[in-house]
């Protein structure tokens, strides 16, 4: 499984609704994205990060997570740090050392705060509520097989590179590249295969088309909405200078 | 590539939810079709959704020493065409934000849009025409691969220099810029995708013929003896 999965199957905000959890986690992440940055993005992240601590989120899954979209804020920030006055001639601008800034700094927020959405809530919890928001059923049963399928499967990929590697399989480019076909052939497969055997599973109960299941049926707590609605409230407040915060 | 989460600003990452929206809805309406005509094909579709979703676990070497993963849009669009794609892609866009953090969900539309789009428009033209000029499936799903890696690659970079032009040369330096430094990556990671794409395709041939000529990448037996 993937770690922010199991953070949110294990953490102490299991039991929580998955709608009180998106307006707090979203709700703070439209706060860092749309109200001007400074102090949206410092409030919002501050207040997320915050929060991944209170949801007893373990520090080193938060920090793995961060490493990749991290590196591509990294990135992605230095061309705003260099002007190009003619083609190919790249010079050091630093008026552009505020966007990077804030750039930077809204996507940091942003981050934390979808951190603080995936790592308490399992995907499982929300893709059966998502046909509330329109999307069509079919839709979100397709996606419902693909969450219960990709397991396996990533894990598949891991245990034939294993294999593969136990056969010194990455010796080479050469050697490597046709493990690495062997990774992508042996998944598809096991997918298509294991889409074969649902289907005769499913047609010997008689399989008539739905795949409804039983969602966990968990109450919204209406102080945690209300303290959620009043975080909010104070951030855009703040945001939108109504308050001055100094 | 995967635009972070809050790195584009808020009207343009709407923009792009707006630009993907027909695609998505036009893709999902093919899908519904498709599964009230045939319910057991969800299942598959299921299935090309997990397959695709894996394919980005794969680890292909990088230039640089480290390690990159392919988009997997090319060959997803090949054997699942791309109004397909634009939802399944759109579903493992969504589960790669919220399962591992990559991308995110006010970028979706831009990633969307790159990836679950144009990449695999690009990719399902590139094998068309290669096919249809003669060539063979090899050189056909190498072009759909890496023209389809390199489409998704070229369409962020515009996206990312749409939303922060070069104070000095607007949009056209920025596009300069932002390309320059994820060039160093993104081609020759379009490249090994095309050529790994062909080996995978080249392997699935010998052991699931009867997928693939059910997908319709293979030509039927009785056709090929013809």
């Amino acid at each position: 499984m993937f770690a922010l999965d199991i953070a949110a199957h294990t953490g102490p905000w299991r039991g929580r609704h998955p709608a009180e959890k998106a307006l707090l986690a979203l709700g703070l992440l439209v706060c860092a994205v749309a109200l001007p940055t400074w102090p949206a993005a410092l409030l919002s992240g501050g207040a997320a990060a915050v929060l991944l601590a209170a949801a007893r989120v373990p520090l080193v899954v938060v920090l793995r997570a961060g490493r990749v979209p991290l590196l591509f804020v990294a990135t992605s920030t230095v061309p705003l740090l260099v002007s190009m006055p003619a083609p190919a001639r790249l010079a050091i601008d630093p008026a552009g050392l505020p966007l990077a800034a804030q750039t930077a700094g809204r996507s940091v927020a942003a981050l934390t705060c979808l951190l603080l959405f995936t790592a308490t809530t399992p995907l499982s919890d929300v893709l059966p509520r998502l046909h509330r928001l329109g999307v069509p059923p079919a839709v979100t049963e397709v996606a419902a097989l693909t969450y219960r399928m990709l397991f396996l499967l990533v894990e598949s990929v891991g245990a034939v590179r294993q294999a593969q590697a136990a056969r010194l399989g990455f010796r080479t480019w050469r050697t490597a590249y046709r493990s690495l076909a062997g990774q992508a052939g042996a998944v598809f497969v096991r997918a298509l295969h294991r889409a074969r055997r649902l289907e005769e599973g499913l047609a010997v109960r008689g399989y008539t088309g739905s795949l409804a299941v039983q969602v966990a049926a968990h109450r919204v707590s209406v102080p945690f909405v209300a303290a959620t609605t009043v975080l909010l409230g104070a951030i855009v407040t703040v945001s939108t200078g109504l308050v001055s915060p100094w | 590539m995967h635009i972070a989460e809050g790195y584009l600003p808020p009207e343009q990452a709407a923009a792009w939810f707006v630009v993907s929206a027909p695609f998505v809805v036009h893709g999902s309406r093919a899908l519904v079709r498709q599964v009230r005509a045939d319910p057991d094909s969800k299942l598959l579709l299921g299935a090309a959704g997990a397959f695709t979703f894996a394919l980005s676990a794969l680890k292909i070497p990088s230039v640089t020493g480290s390690s990159s993963h392919p988009t997997g849009t090319g060959l997803g669009a090949v054997l699942f065409r791309p109004p397909v794609m634009s939802v399944l892609g759109g579903i493992v866009l969504l589960f790669q934000a919220l399962l591992l953090a990559h991308g995110g969900l006010s970028t979706l539309g831009a990633n969307i849009f790159s990836m679950a789009i144009v990449g695999p428009w690009v990719a399902y033209g590139s094998y068309t025409v290669v096919r249809r000029a003669g060539g063979g499936l090899g050189p056909a799903v190498f072009a759909a691969a890496a023209l389809g890696s390199l489409a998704t690659y070229g369409v962020t970079v515009a996206q990312l220099a749409l939303a922060f032009p070069d104070p000095v040369s607007g949009v056209g330096g920025a596009l300069a810029k932002f390309g320059g430094i994820f060039a160093v990556t993104q081609i020759p990671l379009a490249i090994s995708e095309g050529l790994l794409t062909v080996l995978v395709v080249r392997l699935l041939s010998r052991t699931s013929g009867d997928d693939l000529r059910r997908l319709g990448l293979l030509r039927p037996a009785a056709e090929v003896r013809a």
